[in-house]
């Protein structure tokens, strides 16, 4: 199945979802295909995509901090087996005052470690989450505090020590 | 009272240990000899790069993508260029694409030369450390000729490479392939293809079945030796690949038997050294002459950077496997409104770790080498320093609950209840 094939079988599936494809300028072009779904739709999609291909590749989870949104995109690799595989991006947003996701690890049981990590730098909600410990912070950091997060609940500066580097937190001092 | 008595018993490993290169943390359940669970603790190398990397423009997180670890520094450098390009459009002149494979595979061989030493010296061959890592030095020395640095060569600019190749360098490096051939390859496959205790002692050690891999999405060496066929640089169609003929390697082609244990992974990477000096006489042959950068100066590059608008991702077949990076544009800045990246090691990790239950301790630190892991990479977010909080400690009921669930999965007939009994106390109606 190539791009082409892809794109119209998922737009005839999910017509609200927002399908665009992407060509970068290399010897031989590569097409990627990014797909924006709402979330109650989303857990939906990634059914249809492991019908798809049962033997899909799970890539990662990319999640930012877009002002009163939080962004996450999933990348997957699909149809591997036939050579030229198919890049995909499937992105959804949540407002940051309800950050619930359905969580994926029933379709892509490898998307858990990348869920626990989210969970603890963005704050991200998953439901469902068969796992739902820390992975990378410390079991004594204190709960509440998202590091990436970019508003009052990211690093407080009081909390960082500077090493020594000549970017000071809170700017150059005067 | 049955007078039949059970022990459970927690190991950890890590996260300072001397089996491990790197630290990282592994508790081990055991049930007599067999491990029964394996939990994984990432986040000692944690330095805060993405959080640095809100504070730099483009051409600097460059040279900070190249410290995230030390043996695929280059993979890291070139992956983040490929995203960046992808993002701004800007096409790479094809001479610069040819320098990019030859330093790449040349850093293939020197990362899988000394991940063979390293599992030589876990099952105590020490020998064989010493001789791999002598050979590796050659490579080392024309990557310091060519880039100045024996790692972190920073060879690599947005838009292209930034030194040329020379005719001195190509001499060397055609001389090195010719060296390793006659003289290296024919003792690395003696140890690693033909020797009879080292296949006794690697042969059904850690075994990752098909299955498992696929589900767990293992990458690089550790999914090709449990044959899953798959290669970035040959499923993505990567920059000149297609042209020089690279093939996903799979321990069929040398043994003839797929088993997916450490012995199938070190066939793989013995196979990948001879394919990469293939791809490397081939591609100086194919080289063609002209620029070597699509943008002369950096700071007209930054300018055009700044009108850049989308996102980008950069994919690359690191020597450990699928390396992934992502940059988001800030339209009228020049510093990324986010970049990430996932390093081949992060799902080869739990797809070992799922792989060690039902094998011996002894298994565990050639298991664990066999997937080369790099943890500096891993390891890579911010994190600060914490002065109060509550502390969230796993109970040993948790522990032991998953610990039976997962021994139920092998062996349905488990009647184990998760009760909480000291280490090493008799469990099973003594009281």
């Amino acid at each position: 199945m190539n791009v082409d094939e892809f794109v119209k079988a998922f737009g005839e599936r999910f017509p609200e979802a927002e399908v665009r494809v992407s060509e970068n300028k290399q010897p031989h072009p590569k097409r990627r295909v990014w797909v924006e779904i709402d979330r109650e739709k989303f857990h939906e999609a990634m059914k249809f995509i492991r019908e798809l291909d049962p033997k899909a590749q799970f890539s990662i989870i990319i999640g930012m901090d877009a002002g009163d949104r939080l962004l996450a995109k999933y990348h997957m690799e699909l149809f591997w087996e036939e050579g030229e595989s198919l890049s995909l991006v499937i992105g959804t947003s949540v407002p940051k005052d309800d950050p619930r996701l359905p969580t994926v690890t029933d379709v892509f049981p490898s998307a858990l470690p990348y869920e626990r990590e989210n969970q603890e730098f963005l704050g991200f909600i998953f439901e469902g989450i068969p796992d739902p410990r820390r992975l990378f912070l410390p079991d004594d950091f204190p709960e509440g505090i998202y590091p990436l997060r970019l508003d009052e609940t990211g690093i407080k500066p009081e909390m960082v020590k500077n090493a020594g580097h000549p970017y000071k937190i809170g700017g150059a001092k005067k | 009272m049955n007078g039949k008595l059970e022990y459970w018993v927690k190991i950890p490993i890590g996260p300072i240990h001397p089996a491990l290169e790197e630290p990282e943390k592994f508790i081990i359940t055991l049930d007599g000899e067999r491990i029964i669970n394996v939990d994984v603790k990432l986040g000692y190398n944690l330095r805060g790069l993405e959080w640095i990397a809100m504070r730099r423009n483009y051409i600097q997180i460059l040279y900070l993508a190249e410290r995230i670890c030390g043996i695929c520094s280059f993979s890291h450098n070139h992956t983040y260029s490929r995203a960046v390009e992808e993002m701004a459009g800007i096409e790479v002149p094809e001479r610069a694409e040819y320098i990019r494979v030859i330093i790449g595979e040349l850093e293939r061989i020197h990362s899988h030369l000394l991940n063979l030493g390293v599992v030589g010296h876990t099952i105590g061959y020490d020998t064989t450390l010493h001789l791999s890592w002598l050979a590796r030095e050659r490579v080392m020395d024309i990557l310091e000729a060519i880039g100045g640095n024996r790692v972190n060569y920073s060879i690599n600019t947005i838009g292209g490479v930034r030194r040329d190749l020379e005719e001195k360098h190509i001499r060397a490096i055609l001389d090195m392939i010719e060296n390793y051939r006659n003289e290296v390859m024919p003792k690395i496959e003696e140890i690693f293809l033909y020797d009879p205790t080292v296949e006794a002692r690697l042969r059904d050690a850690g075994v990752i079945p098909k299955r498992i891999a696929i589900e767990y999405s293992a990458q690089g060496p550790t999914a090709r030796g449990s044959g899953v066929k798959k290669d970035v640089r040959y499923n993505e169609r990567l920059s000149v690949y297609p042209d020089l003929g690279v093939k996903p390697i799979t321990p069929k082609e040398f043994t003839g038997v797929v088993k997916g244990d450490v012995f199938d992974r070190m066939v793989v990477r013995v196979g990948e050294l001879w394919q990469s000096m293939e791809l490397i006489e081939r591609a100086i042959d194919q080289m063609p002459e002209g620029k070597i950068k699509a943008v002369p100066k950096d700071n007209t590059l930054l300018f055009q950077l700044k009108k850049a608008e989308g996102e980008g991702i950069g994919r690359y077949e690191a020597p450990r496997g699928e390396l992934i990076h992502y940059v988001m544009a800030q339209k009228g800045k020049d510093v990324p409104a986010k970049w990430k990246m996932r390093e081949p090691t992060f799902p080869n990790l739990f797809a070992i770790a799922r792989a060690l239950v039902g094998e011996q301790v002894a298994d565990v630190p050639v298991a664990i080498a066999s997937i080369d892991p790099c943890l500096s990479c891993t390891d890579r977010v911010a994190v600060v320093d914490a002065n109060t909080g509550r502390k969230k400690v796993l109970t040993e009921r948790d522990l032991l609950r998953l610990s039976i669930e997962k021994t139920r999965e092998l062996n349905p007939n488990v009647r184990a209840k998760p009760e909480v009994v000291g280490v090493g106390c008799p469990r099973g109606g003594v009281l």
